[in-house]
């Protein structure tokens, strides 16, 4: 490649970048999603009619945003990238709620929770009064990541972008994180876990979601078929890699002076493997040998898959095969929503 | 390459990202059609990608790994890798340099075990994959010579001055340093090279190697951020570390500090969209080769890494 042709790719890279933050900050603005999500579906539409062979062929442009865009084909006897995607929406609007209302007091915005299938409300969940700074600080950074996700989802799926469905991330007895803090022998029957109380149940409640998406993510990975998307899923898999690995370091960090927490890391692991599967794809953070175990992985050194009905034994909080429960008290919107039974 | 042209190059280099970039986001005010193209942002693509097989990609990150590896394997055994996982097609070289960290925070070395563990389950991880077609590791400079690579990087980041050295064996401090000159780019280089691979099998692997390097990299960057409060030139180290690598690797915006950015830290390096980054094999060698220039060696790899992608962009 040419300098010239290396700098007329470059350019056209910081363009486009520099054009998206110009067309999400009218894109807030306005609080219309119209635009962008015609854009966004327009690519997905093309990506779906698929040369995903060639991967240096630009996407095709987008189609007039006046033209309402076809929509995605439908599954013929297997899963779309459209459905793998509207999966991963829904576990980012699930974060994304719980780190906006912990960090800022605010759910997100109106404007990032239309779409197809039924659209739930949230129940719970305040401000954190941080007594760590530097918690406070990762908590405002991770709530910016998780808003971004669900905003780069629903441009990217478009028109089919699933609704937010029914969240509950209360901190009553009866709601999930008390139910999962239960499950992994944290609160005894009747008690509530309150994941807004102080920065050590902030963290274990974020704990409980981080390694979840990244086994997502990569499980998801080889079933998406766009290169395109995958190397997106790739971005978003690393971001939540970041995040579990922040979460976990400081969790390791704080449990040098409060050894509960790293015995709360292992047992909410031992809660998560005892709904996904009899396979072990789970750890916490406790020392193996002279070692920290803040990277989950095998003896390979590779972090593990979840397929997407694993996950949803994890977030409905189900060992069974089910359609709703814990986070998602309705279930998820979209085609993928059965839990594996185990 | 000698190393006084290699710090005329990133130095020139720098300016000119600058300057190309506030041309291009003038010219950008008008580019608003362009959106959708965000999606392609995966840096360029590899040189003669048609020919490029899984076995060379996989063969190009066992590379890398051996890199980091030795790293951690010295900083924290005092010795490198075995020879049994050193062996294979290509040239095999020594490793320069290396030795044991005398850690003065217990957590610190902890976490330096962990890390040298998985990057050695890597290594093997990928040996057995390519099987009979691994590479053998290259000759790898990792001391703490003035005239070393560490020192290069340390001096091309203006954490020192000409003739000075830089040890990332000194102390805690220094070691997460050095680590934090590499794990972030493991994470943009396997992110690049994941729509490369056709093997579902490879992919998935490839994604869980991501995974554990982002989970590195987070822990490297929490752990600096943390000492950086009492600290505050760990931070700043950072920052030029990311401008270092950003103006060897081409003029995208690809790396970033732990500095806060709007009243939040900022351990996760991602664009506007939450994305991580992505590097080509190309830009992720003139990372690891220190030059902006298209080269087959230099930096970590004085004689150049082993495998068919072995050349540095031309930047």
């Amino acid at each position: 490649m040419s300098d010239t042709e290396t700098n007329e790719k470059l350019m056209q890279v910081l363009e486009a970048s520099e054009a998206r933050r110009v067309e999400r900050r009218a894109f807030l603005r306005s609080g219309s999603s119209a635009a962008f999500a015609a854009a966004g579906t327009g690519l997905l539409a093309g990506c779906f009619g698929g040369d995903d062979n060639n991967n240096n062929t630009p996407p095709p442009p987008p189609p007039p945003t006046t033209t309402v865009p076809p929509p995605p084909p439908p599954a013929t006897g297997g899963i779309t990238d459209g459905d793998i995607l509207n999966f991963a929406l829904n576990l980012e609007y699930l974060e994304a709620q719980f780190y906006a209302i912990a960090a800022t007091g605010s759910y997100l915005p109106e404007s990032l929770l239309g779409g197809t299938g039924t659209r739930g409300q949230v129940s719970g969940g305040r401000q954190v009064t941080f007594t760590d700074p530097l918690v406070a600080a990762y908590a405002r950074e991770i709530a910016v990541d998780e808003r971004q996700h669900v905003a780069f989802l629903r441009g990217a799926i478009g028109a089919t972008a699933v609704a937010q469905p029914a969240i509950d991330i209360s901190a009553s007895a009866t709601g999930a994180f008390s139910a999962a803090a239960r499950a992994a022998g944290l609160i005894g029957a009747g008690q509530a876990f309150d994941p807004y109380a102080n920065d050590e149940n902030f963290l274990l409640g974020a704990y409980i979601f981080e390694d979840v998406g990244v086994t997502a993510y990569k499980g998801a990975a080889p079933l998406l078929t766009s290169k395109v998307f995958l190397e997106a899923a790739a971005g978003i898999l690393a971001a939540e890699a970041y995040h579990a690995g922040l979460v976990r370091t400081v969790l390791y960090g704080k449990g040098i002076a409060a050894p509960a927490l790293v015995d709360a890391t292992e047992k909410i692991s031992d809660a998560r493997d005892s709904l996904d599967s009899p396979s072990d794809k789970d750890q916490g953070v406790r020392m193996r040998g002279d070692q920290s175990n803040i990277v989950p992985a095998d003896s390979s050194g590779l972090a593990f898959s979840r397929s997407a009905g694993d996950v949803l034994n994890i977030v409905y909080l189900t060992a069974a095969a089910a359609q709703q429960g814990g986070f998602f008290p309705s279930g998820v919107n979209g085609t993928i929503r059965s839990s594996t039974a185990d | 390459m000698t190393e006084g042209s290699t710090l005329i190059d990133v130095m020139e280099n720098r300016a000119k990202r600058r300057e190309e970039r506030r041309g291009f986001f003038k010219i950008a005010a008008a580019g608003i059609a362009a959106a959708p193209v965000v999606l392609t942002m995966g840096g360029k693509p590899l040189n003669a990608q048609t020919a490029v097989t899984d076995a060379d990609i996989l063969n190009f990150a066992l590379n890398l790994e051996y890199l980091e590896a030795q790293f951690y394997y010295f900083a924290f055994f005092g010795t490198g890798l075995p020879q049994s996982s050193l062996t294979g097609t290509g040239t095999q070289g020594n490793v320069i340099g290396g030795r044991k960290v005398n850690f003065t925070d217990p957590v610190v070395s902890q976490y330096a075990a962990e890390i040298a563990a998985d990057e050695r389950a890597h290594v093997d991880f990928l040996r057995g994959a390519l099987g009979a077609s691994a590479v053998a590791q290259p000759t790898i400079d990792i001391s703490s010579d003035p005239n070393g690579s560490f020192s290069t990087a340390a001096r091309a980041a203006g954490l020192i001055g000409a003739g000075q050295s830089f040890d990332p064996y000194a102390n805690d401090e220094n070691f997460l340093l050095g680590a934090f000159i590499f794990e972030d780019v493991g994470v943009t280089a396997y992110k690049g090279a994941s729509p490369l691979i056709t093997s579902k099998v490879f992919l998935e692997a490839a994604a869980g190697i991501l995974a554990v390097e982002a989970y590195h990299a987070a822990l490297v960057r929490t752990t600096l951020y943390r000492k950086g409060i009492q600290t505050p030139a760990l931070i700043t180290a950072t920052e030029r570390i990311s401008d270092a690598r950003d103006s060897l690797d081409g003029t995208a915006d690809k790396d970033q500090g732990i500095a806060n950015r709007d009243n939040a830290s900022n351990i996760a390096p991602l664009d506007a969209n939450g994305l991580a980054y992505s590097r080509s094999a190309g830009e992720v060698l003139n990372i690891v080769y220190l030059t902006s220039m298209a080269r087959n060696q230099g930096g970590f790899f004085p004689n150049g890494v082993n495998g068919t992608i072995r050349t540095s962009a031309a930047n």
